[in-house]
């Protein structure tokens, strides 16, 4: 619990990463470092997207299954991680690299 | 009689152009015109005008349709049977009698259309080739081929069919006429249908018909005789006869007509109360209709949807065999647990099984804390979830994606990969020379501030060292690295040690196993009170990391596990080094003649003198290589020299510093001790050295065998020297002496025999002898302050790690490294060294 934890404070704290979001199997938002509103909303999306993605994988070939899902926008940059009971995902911004 | 002129002249050429016209009615006669045909007597011509259809004239009616065959048949039937309806209202039944009579005069007919052509009807079983007829001759084909299969049969129906109401049958009776006039009528060709259908004609007993007389042959005598020609008046032919609906009081028939009107009111009077005339109702039998409501219950309708995938039906059929698992696994549950391995990729990644049992695992948690917490659902459910390993497992994959994302550039390069190119908002300063880069983008770390960065320039470079990244965490700020170990199965690992070299400078120490993909936080940890002062991993069981600490102890861990204890611990062992572990190292040995087996066994070397072997049976067991003596400087007798006596020494061995076995045999080894000599060994014997090699004066910190060349190794050592030697020479072979700091560590280059690296305190050098034997090729200077203690070459790739003081290990790439004629993998190092000393 406390190395999870520790994990998910890590990410939280990298450069780049806006917020982070864990939700449950229903799209409940069990924790998040976003406001309410965003989270909710990020929630829901991407709650059904990855339900999507992971039916389509899981369409082809019974057995495998979606490990990683990652949405690339101009600006932004989500990754989900889903799992069997929970995903998690996050909002990253994507920075330049100055010198 | 001008009409019956008309005709008898255009007989044959203005047929269908009377037939077209109006008085259709009296074209039956026409055929008496036509010169073949027979004298007719002309009288009758006005009565047959009645003879329409009826059901004693048949005839008439079918000559009257023979001869109309090749006109507009359509009009003219039309009319024709408006005018047989007319007639039939007019007819006059006395009449009838004398018409028939008139029959059997009618003979054959020709019909010729507009251009002349014969297109006389001929019977129906003959075919009649009609050119150039209109609709209304097809009409009337059409009529006559529905017709024609009847034909033969209807003549017998031909009577009953016209006997009775004309109206009902017309149209069949109407064409039936139609048919028998043509065989009535026909050309010279068929004399033997026409007999024919004389012959059938006669069966009717209605028809009278008379043989026409049988023609005479012309002969030409009879051409040019005199032939009288009497022309006559024929009678009035009438072609159309509208009967008045009026007749005039004065006329003869005016009587007639008026008693008939008569007639006809007195019959409409009687009509009222006669008894002929009888309105009649009938009463039939209604079925009375009946009402009847039923209720029922209201029948209540579902719906349900499903959506039936290909993984949901495999889900169901696996659950099955998930709750008998689950079961099973519940005292397992620890173990299960446990398995998480991240260096073992291809363990997670196929983790079909693993995520099983942790499916299995975290649905017993969820089952437990449904039953005991019913009320505090939700809360638990949260932190069920949170403490999953599979939760664990996704955020150590977002971490890794995360990683990924940031250390793109640099990992790529690492791998020799190509960099992904970043869309970015703004230009970052193209600093790069390198044509193999697009982009080289650092990324601003706080523990990057008192690193090394190395500029390019944007001419043509020399070989430099690229810092790429450093493993370092606020968890190692600050403590020494002592040891670095890659892992012998997975080129991603690294084994790091921490722990200070010197006495007074102790520490905690730390033991981190570090993954590539994640460079900034390490994977496992392991904590000591003691500095951590030797790592390596085992060979044959790539999750074995063996670390020696500063108290002499040394632990075995499993990195597989994330649990911080030990899997042994040498500490309890009576026979544990009483000084720190230098050097550790994991051994395959031949067993010799005993075993068949390679016999795995960690060789550590220890301030304590001792070289010891330690085999892992119930516990670690160790047994003494060597013990290192001290040697004086007495046995290396030059002749002349004084013998010293033997001092009184404090401790009679040599704290050795390193080892190092040879590549190809592994009995032979060699040992770097603190008193500057390197001793060859043998397994075999340990009591005596093979062989020593005097050079430095200053202890040895590391030895290593060249990895291509097995005679040559080479030495560093605290007196600022690196040295090389040739195994069979006890002198040095080549030495430097380029700063004035202490080398910590050297290490050969795995591509190049030529290539080596040393790091002394306050530079890394790169030297390649195949250049230069005086200076090194590539210098990096570090920051004040840091020492680089440690160094370490990556197999595959061209990268260079080095570790520090401050607890960073940074990773250079070597670029732009001169390629060298051969790799350099070739024993001819000696002489090229040779060759080369010898230039300069």
């Amino acid at each position: 619990m406390a190395e999870v934890e520790e994990t998910l404070k890590r990410i939280q704290s990298h450069k780049g990463v806006i917020g982070t979001v864990v939700v449950n199997a229903e799209g409940i938002p069990i924790r998040t470092t976003l406001d309410n509103s965003t989270t909710v909303q990020y929630a829901g999306l991407l709650h059904q997207l990855t339900m999507k993605a992971k039916s389509t994988v899981r369409d082809i070939d019974p057995q495998n299954d979606l490990t990683f899902l990652r949405i690339r926008s101009k600006k932004h940059e989500i990754m989900v991680a889903p799992g069997n009971l929970a995903f998690h995902f996050l909002v990253k911004l994507s920075f330049c690299f100055t010198r | 009689m001008t009409p019956g002129k008309h005709s008898r002249a255009l007989a044959r050429a203005a047929n269908a152009g009377r037939l077209q016209r109006r008085p259709e009615k009296r074209w039956w006669t026409t055929p008496q015109l036509v010169a073949t045909m027979p004298v007719s007597p002309s009288g009758s011509h006005k009565q047959q005008n009645f003879g329409l259809n009826n059901a004693t004239q048949p005839n008439k009616s079918l000559s009257f349709f023979a001869t109309m065959k090749g006109t507009s048949v359509k009009g003219y039937a039309g009319t024709n049977q408006s005018r047989m309806v007319v007639s039939k209202t007019m007819l006059i039944p006395s009449e009838l009698k004398t018409i028939e009579k008139t029959n059997p005069n009618i003979k054959t007919i020709q019909v010729f259309d507009i251009n002349g052509i014969d297109v006389t009807p001929r019977p129906l079983y003959h075919p009649d080739p009609l050119t150039g007829t209109a609709k209304p001759n097809k009409l009337l084909t059409s009529q006559e081929g529905s017709l024609g299969s009847e034909f033969v049969s209807s003549y017998s129906l031909y009577q009953n069919t016209i006997n009775p109401s004309m109206l009902g049958q017309f149209t069949s009776s109407f064409l039936l006429s139609c048919i028998l006039p043509f065989h009535l009528n026909h050309t010279s060709e068929d004399l033997e249908e026409s007999s024919y259908k004389r012959e059938r004609l006669t069966s009717f007993h209605n028809l009278r018909v008379m043989r026409a007389a049988p023609e005479t042959v012309i002969t030409k005598e009879d051409l040019e005789k005199n032939i009288e020609i009497i022309l006559t008046e024929t009678e009035t032919l009438r072609f159309f006869d509208l009967p008045t609906v009026m007749v005039s009081v004065e006329s003869e028939e005016a009587e007639k007509v008026i008693q008939r009107n008569k007639n006809y009111e007195v019959l409409c009077r009687n009509r009222l109360g006669n008894d002929l005339y009888v309105e009649r109702m009938m009463q039939t039998f209604n079925g009375a209709p009946k009402n009847k409501h039923v209720q029922c219950d209201k029948i209540i309708m579902e719906d349900k949807g499903i959506m039936s995938t290909a993984w949901d039906l495999y889900d169901s059929y696996n659950a099955m065999e998930l709750l008998s698992l689950s079961v099973k696994q519940s005292s397992a549950e620890s173990s299960s647990k446990a398995n998480v391995l991240p260096k073992d990729r291809e363990q997670r990644l196929a983790g079909s099984t693993t995520e099983k049992s942790s499916e299995a695992s975290s649905l017993m948690d969820i089952e437990n804390v449904i039953l005991a917490k019913i009320h505090e659902d939700e809360e638990d459910l949260s932190d069920v979830i949170l403490k999953s390993d599979r939760f664990h497992q996704d955020l150590f994959f977002m971490e890794r994606v995360l990683m990924e994302n940031i250390f793109q550039p640099k990992l790529a390069a690492y791998r020799q990969l190509p960099v992904l190119k970043e869309p970015e908002p703004e230009e970052p300063e193209d600093f790069l020379e390198n044509a193999k880069h697009e982009e080289v983008e650092e990324q601003p770390k706080k523990e990057e501030e008192e690193a090394i960065e190395i500029e390019a320039e944007e001419s043509t470079i020399p070989a430099n060292l690229e810092r790429l990244w450093s493993f370092s965490c606020e968890l190692t700020k600050g403590l020494n690295v002592s040891s670095l170990a890659w892992n012998r199965t997975n080129p991603d690992l690294l084994a790091v040690g921490y722990g200070h070299f010197g006495f007074k400078e102790q520490k905690r120490g730390l033991a981190c196993c570090w993954s590539i993909k994640n460079p900034m936080w390490p994977e496992r940890i392991y904590q000591s009170p003691y500095g951590v002062t030797a790592v390596d991993f085992s060979i044959g069981s790539p999750n074995l990391l063996a670390v020696g600490y500063h108290n002499g102890t040394i632990a075995i861990y499993n990195v597989r596990s994330n649990s911080n204890i030990p899997v042994l611990d040498s500490s309890e062992s009576p026979q544990k080094h009483l000084g720190p572990v230098w050097q550790l190292q994991w051994i395959e040995q031949d067993r010799g003649t005993t075993g068949d087996d390679k016999r795995e066994s960690l060789v550590s070397v220890s301030a304590d003198g001792r070289i010891s072997k330690w085999v892992i049976r119930k516990g670690l067991d160790c047994y003494d290589l060597m013990r290192l003596k001290r040697t004086t400087v007495a046995s290396n007798k030059k002749g002349g020299e004084k013998e010293k006596k033997d001092e009184a020494l404090i401790s009679r061995q040599a704290p050795g510093m390193c080892f190092a076995f040879h590549p190809k045999d592994t009995n032979i080894y060699l040992a770097g001790t603190e008193e500057g000599h390197i001793h060859k060994c043998s397994c075999s014997y340990n009591e005596q050295y093979l062989d020593t090699y005097r050079g430095h004066k200053g202890p040895v910190y590391k030895v290593t065998w060249n990895p291509f060349c097995h005679d040559v190794f080479l030495s560093c050592s605290a007196d600022w020297g690196v040295i090389i030697w040739q195994q069979e020479s006890v002198k040095p072979f080549l030495s430097f002496y380029p700063t004035t700091s202490v080398v910590y560590d050297v290490a050969w280059s795995p591509k190049s025999s030529y290539i080596f690296a040393a790091a002394n305190e306050n530079r890394v050098e790169i030297w390649d002898l195949h250049i230069s034997t005086l200076d090194p090729l590539i210098v990096n200077v570090a920051n004040p302050g840091i020492k680089f203690t440690t160094i370490l070459f990556a197999k595959q790739t061209d990268c260079l790690l080095v570790g520090d003081s401050d607890g960073q290990v940074s990773v250079y790439q070597l670029r732009n490294m001169p390629t060298a004629l051969d790799s350099g993998q070739t024993i001819d190092i000696q002489q090229t060294i040779i060759k080369s000393e010898r230039t300069e």
